[in-house]
C-alpha cells in the first residue's frame, strides 16, 4: 500500500457522503419546491414590528394566523420596510420578507394546534417581540376554508385594493415561485378607508399638537376629544401622543387618529407584557392615517397610563375626571 | 513592560519600528487587545440570556450593539490582525529575506489598526455585523453606523496592503535557493490568504460605499423605493466573506502545519497533498457565497448551484484534517500547551465541517437559518477551530518573542476550560437552532428547555473568559519573570528536533 492510498480512500468516501447528502437534499428540496395548483393563498406582510395577514377572500388578521388542517396554503411574503424574515419553527418554514420582493412559500398543515410565528431577521427595537400566534384548525371536510367570522381579531377589509403592485399593476398570487417582481413597498397596507371595527368618523386630520386647546377643557358628557398620534411616533423619542397627558371628563369620547405613517394603538396599561394591558380600552392596531373612538363612559374617574401595543417605548397619560 | 530578553529596549523603539518582527509583535498585541475587549462583550451577552426577558440591557437596540461589536471586533480585528502578525512575524524568516518588501507600507497598514478601533467602539453600532440594508440604510441610527462603514472600510484596505506586501515578499523576495515546493506549509497558506484577500476584498469595499451613499440618502443601490435591490448587497457582501471564512481559516491551519509535526516529532504526512488542498480550497472558495442566502428567495436552480458549490469545498478541509491525523499517527507526541490546543482544533474543526454539511443540504438549510444553529456552527469555526489554534501558536512563539518560557501548567488549565467551555456553549447552541431560537434576540420564551440550554451555554461561555483571564495574567506574568528558555529547543523535545525560528533574526538591524 503506498504512501498515498490511505488519504485517496478517505477522500473517496468523503466526495461520496458529499454526494449522497447533496443528491438527497436535490430530491426532497425539489418536491417542496413548488407549490399545488389548488393551493389557496395567503399574503404575509412583515413590518416592523409586527406580522399582519391577509387571505384570499380579503379577510385580514393581525398577528394571529387561522388555518385549516389539511388545507394547502402558498405564502406570498412581503416587507414594508427592513428585512424580516418569516419563520415557523414547529413546521421548519422559513422565508425571508425582503422589501421589493414577493418570496412565496407553501405548506399543508397536518397537526392542528396553536404554534409560534416568529421573525428571524434582525429587524431592529423589537425584534425579539416580532412574534405572531398560528391556529390550525381541524378541518371538518370542507376544504374551503371561510374563516370569516370566527376569528375573534379579524379586521374586514373592504376591497381587495390592498395587493396592487406598482409596476404593471398585475395582481400578486398570479404565478409561480419565481421572487422577481418588484412592489411598492409604501402602497401594501394602505387602505383607503380607515380598517379599524370601532371607526366612528373618519374626519378631522389633526395637525400635531394643536389638539391641545380643546382638550384641556372640560366639556360636556358625549362631546368628542381628539387625541392625536403626530408623524414620526414611532421613532423612539419624538412625542408620542398629543396632546399628552391628556384630560378628559367622563362620558367624553375620545378620537384618536392616527396621523402617523406607520401603524399604532392606544392600548391601556404600562407596556404591553401587563396583566391588565388592554383591559380598560383598546383600539386595536390602526393603519395610517385610521381612526377609533375611545367612549370613556365605562372608565372610572382617575389617573391611566396607555401604549401601543406595535411600539410599547410610546406611552402616554390619560386623566378622566 | 520589557518584551524582549537578550538586548531590551524601550517601548517606543518598537512602536516606530519598521522591522518586520516588531511590527509582527505589535499586530499580535493589537489583536490581542481585541480579542479581550470583543471576548469581555461576550459574557455580558451570555448573562443577558442566563434567563429570559431584559435584565441587564435597556433594550434589543442595546443588546445589538453589542452583539454587532463583538462580531466586527473578533473578526476583523482579531482574527485578521492575528493571522498578519504571525505573517509578519516568520515569513521573512522562512522564505529567507532580510525584512518585508515594503517595510513602511507594512507599518502604514499597522497603524491603520488603531483608529478602526476607536471607530468601531467609538460608534457602538447595532447594524449586525453583516449590515444588511435597508435597516442599516434607513433605520440603523447614526452617526454609529456611519462610523462602522469607515472602520470597515480602513480595515480592508489595511488588509489589502498586507497582503500585496505578503504577495510580493513571498512570490519576489524569496531566497533563490528555496524553491516553491520546498517553503513551509505556513509561508503557503499565508500566500493564499494573501491573494483571497486581494480578490475578495474589494467586492465588499465597493459595497461599502454604496452602503454610505445610500445613507447619506443620494443614491437607492440597495432601496427598492429608489429602484434598488436590498438582495445585491447581500451577494456582494457575502461573496467577500464567504472566501473570508477561508481567509479566516488558512493561516490557521498554516500554524497547525506548523505545531503538529514538531510535537509529534514526526516529519508531515504528506506536504503536497497540504498545498494542493490549500490551493483548491483558494479557488472553490468563491463559488459558494450564496448558501448565506437560500432563503431570501432563491431559485432552486441557483440553490442548487450554490449547494454543489458548497459541498465541494469540504474534501479539501477534510484533506488538511486526514493530513494532521496522519501525521500524529505512530508519533511520539508531547502534549504542550500549543500541541493541545492544535489537537482540540482539529477535533472542533471536524465537527463544525459536519455541522456545515448539514448547513448546506437544501431543506435543513431552512431549518437552521438565522438560528442558534448558525451561531453555533459559525462560533465552533471561529472560536473553536481557528482561535485555539491561534492561541494555540502565541504559546508556541512565546520562547521565540520574549525568550521566556509561559507557565506550563496555567496553559493546561487553560486549555481545559476553555476546552470544555466550546463544547457546551457551541454544542448546546445547535440544539438550541433546532427548538427554534432565532439568533440576535435580547429575550426568549420562557420554556424550560429554552432555559435550561441557555444557561449551560452561558457557563460554559463564563468557563471560556475565566480561563483567558489565566491566559492573560500567564502572559504577562511570564513576559516579565518567566524562567529563561532554551532558544534550541524551548519545549525539550529532545534529540533530533530543531526549533524551527532562527531566534537571532528577530533582532532589528534597521
Amino acid at each position: 500500500m503506498g504512501h498515498g492510498t490511505p488519504e485517496w480512500i478517505f477522500i473517496g468516501v468523503v466526495v461520496a457522503i458529499l454526494i449522497w447528502v447533496g443528491a438527497e437534499a436535490w430530491n426532497v428540496e425539489h418536491a417542496l419546491e413548488y407549490a399545488p395548483p389548488n393551493s389557496e393563498t395567503i399574503r404575509v406582510v412583515g413590518q416592523q414590528w409586527f406580522w399582519s395577514f391577509q387571505h384570499a377572500d380579503g379577510t385580514q388578521e393581525i398577528n394571529e394566523l387561522h388555518v385549516k388542517e389539511g388545507v394547502p396554503y402558498r405564502f406570498e411574503i412581503v416587507s414594508t420596510d427592513v428585512i424580516h424574515s418569516f419563520n415557523i419553527p414547529d413546521f421548519a418554514m422559513l422565508m425571508d420578507a425582503v422589501p421589493g420582493r414577493v418570496n412565496t412559500m407553501w405548506n399543508i398543515f397536518d397537526e392542528p394546534g396553536e404554534y409560534l410565528i416568529e421573525c428571524r431577521e434582525y429587524c431592529g427595537l423589537l425584534h425579539q417581540d416580532m412574534r405572531a400566534r398560528l391556529f390550525v384548525e381541524p378541518n371538518t371536510g370542507n376544504t374551503t376554508a371561510t374563516s370569516q367570522s370566527e376569528s375573534e381579531p379579524t379586521i374586514s377589509q373592504g376591497t381587495g385594493t390592498a395587493t396592487v403592485i406598482a409596476p404593471g399593476g398585475s395582481q400578486v398570487g398570479s404565478s409561480g415561485t419565481g421572487t422577481m417582481r418588484v412592489v411598492e413597498p409604501g402602497n401594501l397596507t394602505q387602505s383607503e378607508s380607515s380598517s379599524n371595527v370601532r371607526t366612528g368618523n373618519t374626519s378631522n386630520a389633526t395637525t400635531p399638537g394643536t389638539g391641545a386647546g380643546s382638550a384641556n377643557g372640560t366639556s360636556a358628557a358625549g362631546s368628542s376629544v381628539t387625541l392625536s398620534i403626530p408623524v414620526g411616533a414611532a421613532t423612539p423619542g419624538n412625542p408620542a401622543y398629543s396632546p399628552d397627558p391628556l384630560t378628559v371628563s367622563k362620558g367624553e369620547v375620545i378620537t384618536v387618529s392616527n396621523d402617523d405613517t406607520a401603524p399604532h394603538t392606544v392600548t391601556s396599561g404600562a407596556s404591553p407584557g401587563d396583566a391588565d394591558a388592554g383591559q380598560l380600552f383598546d383600539t386595536s392596531i390602526m393603519m395610517p392615517a385610521g381612526t377609533a373612538d375611545i367612549d370613556t363612559s365605562t372608565i372610572d374617574p382617575g389617573e391611566y397610563t396607555y401604549h401601543c401595543t406595535v411600539h410599547p417605548f410610546m406611552t402616554g397619560t390619560l386623566t378622566v375626571q | 513592560m520589557v518584551l524582549e530578553l537578550k538586548k531590551p529596549r524601550p517601548m517606543w523603539e518598537i512602536i516606530f519600528s519598521t522591522h518586520h518582527t516588531d511590527i509582527g509583535l505589535l499586530y499580535i498585541i493589537a489583536s490581542m487587545v481585541a480579542l479581550f475587549a470583543g471576548g469581555g462583550l461576550a459574557m455580558a451577552i451570555r448573562a443577558e440570556l442566563f434567563i429570559p426577558g431584559v435584565q441587564i440591557f435597556e433594550g434589543q437596540a442595546d443588546f445589538a450593539r453589542f452583539f454587532t461589536v463583538h462580531g466586527t471586533t473578533l473578526l476583523f480585528l482579531w482574527l485578521i490582525p492575528f493571522g498578519a502578525g504571525a505573517g509578519n512575524y516568520l515569513i521573512p524568516i522562512m522564505v529567507r529575506y532580510k525584512d518585508m518588501a515594503w517595510p513602511k507600507l507594512n507599518a502604514v497598514a499597522f497603524w491603520m489598526i488603531p483608529p478602526c478601533m476607536f471607530l468601531l467602539w467609538g460608534g457602538f453600532a447595532d447594524t449586525t455585523w453583516n449590515a444588511y440594508p435597508p435597516y442599516s440604510t434607513l433605520k440603523a441610527p447614526g452617526p454609529a453606523a456611519d462610523m462602522w462603514i469607515v472602520a470597515l472600510k480602513l480595515l480592508g484596505l489595511s488588509s489589502v496592503l498586507g497582503a500585496i506586501n505578503f504577495t510580493v515578499t513571498i512570490l519576489k523576495m524569496k531566497h533563490p535557493d528555496l524553491p516553491l515546493m520546498k517553503m513551509s506549509l505556513f509561508s503557503w497558506a499565508t500566500l493564499v490568504t494573501s491573494l483571497m484577500i486581494i480578490v475578495a476584498i474589494p467586492t465588499f469595499a465597493a459595497s461599502l460605499v454604496m452602503l454610505y451613499t445610500d445613507r447619506l440618502g443620494v443614491s437607492g443601490f440597495f432601496n427598492p423605493e429608489m429602484g434598488g435591490d436590498p438582495i445585491a448587497y447581500q451577494h456582494l457582501f457575502w461573496f467577500t466573506f464567504h472566501p473570508e471564512v477561508y481567509i479566516f481559516v488558512l493561516p490557521a491551519i498554516g500554524m497547525m502545519y506548523e505545531m503538529i509535526p514538531t510535537f509529534s516529532r514526526k516529519p508531515l504526512f504528506s506536504y503536497y497533498s497540504g498545498v494542493i488542498a490549500l490551493i483548491v480550497i483558494a479557488v472553490i472558495g468563491f463559488g459558494s457565497w450564496a448558501h448565506h442566502m437560500f432563503a431570501v428567495g432563491m431559485s432552486f436552480t441557483e440553490k442548487t448551484v450554490f449547494m454543489v458549490g458548497t459541498l465541494a469545498a469540504v474534501p479539501s478541509s477534510a484533506m488538511h484534517v486526514f493530513n494532521f491525523l496522519a501525521t500524529m499517527w505512530g508519533g511520539r507526541i508531547k502534549f504542550a500547551a500549543p500541541m493541545l490546543f492544535s489537537v482540540g482544533g482539529i477535533l472542533l474543526f471536524f465537527s463544525a465541517g459536519a455541522g456545515g454539511v448539514v448547513n448546506t443540504a437544501m431543506p435543513l438549510d431552512f431549518l437552521t437559518h438565522d438560528s442558534y444553529w448558525v451561531v453555533g456552527h459559525m462560533h465552533l469555526f471561529i472560536m473553536g477551530t481557528i482561535t485555539l489554534a491561534f492561541i494555540g501558536f502565541i504559546y508556541y512563539l512565546f520562547p521565540l518573542i520574549t525568550g521566556r518560557m509561559y507557565d506550563q501548567r496555567l496553559a493546561k488549565i487553560h486549555f481545559v476550560l476553555t476546552f470544555v467551555g466550546i463544547a457546551l456553549i457551541f454544542g448546546v447552541q445547535h440544539i438550541l437552532g433546532l427548538y427554534g431560537m432565532p439568533r440576535r434576540v435580547i429575550d426568549y420564551l420562557p420554556i424550560s428547555e429554552l432555559i435550561i440550554m441557555n444557561q449551560i451555554a452561558s457557563f460554559g461561555g463564563w468557563a471560556i473568559g475565566t480561563s483567558f483571564i489565566l491566559f492573560l495574567y500567564n502572559m504577562i506574568k511570564s513576559a516579565m519573570f518567566g524562567k529563561p528558555a532554551d532558544p534550541k529547543d524551548p519545549f525539550e523535545l529532545g534529540k533530533g528536533v530543531e526549533y524551527y525560528y532562527d531566534y537571532a533574526r528577530r533582532d532589528p538591524h534597521h
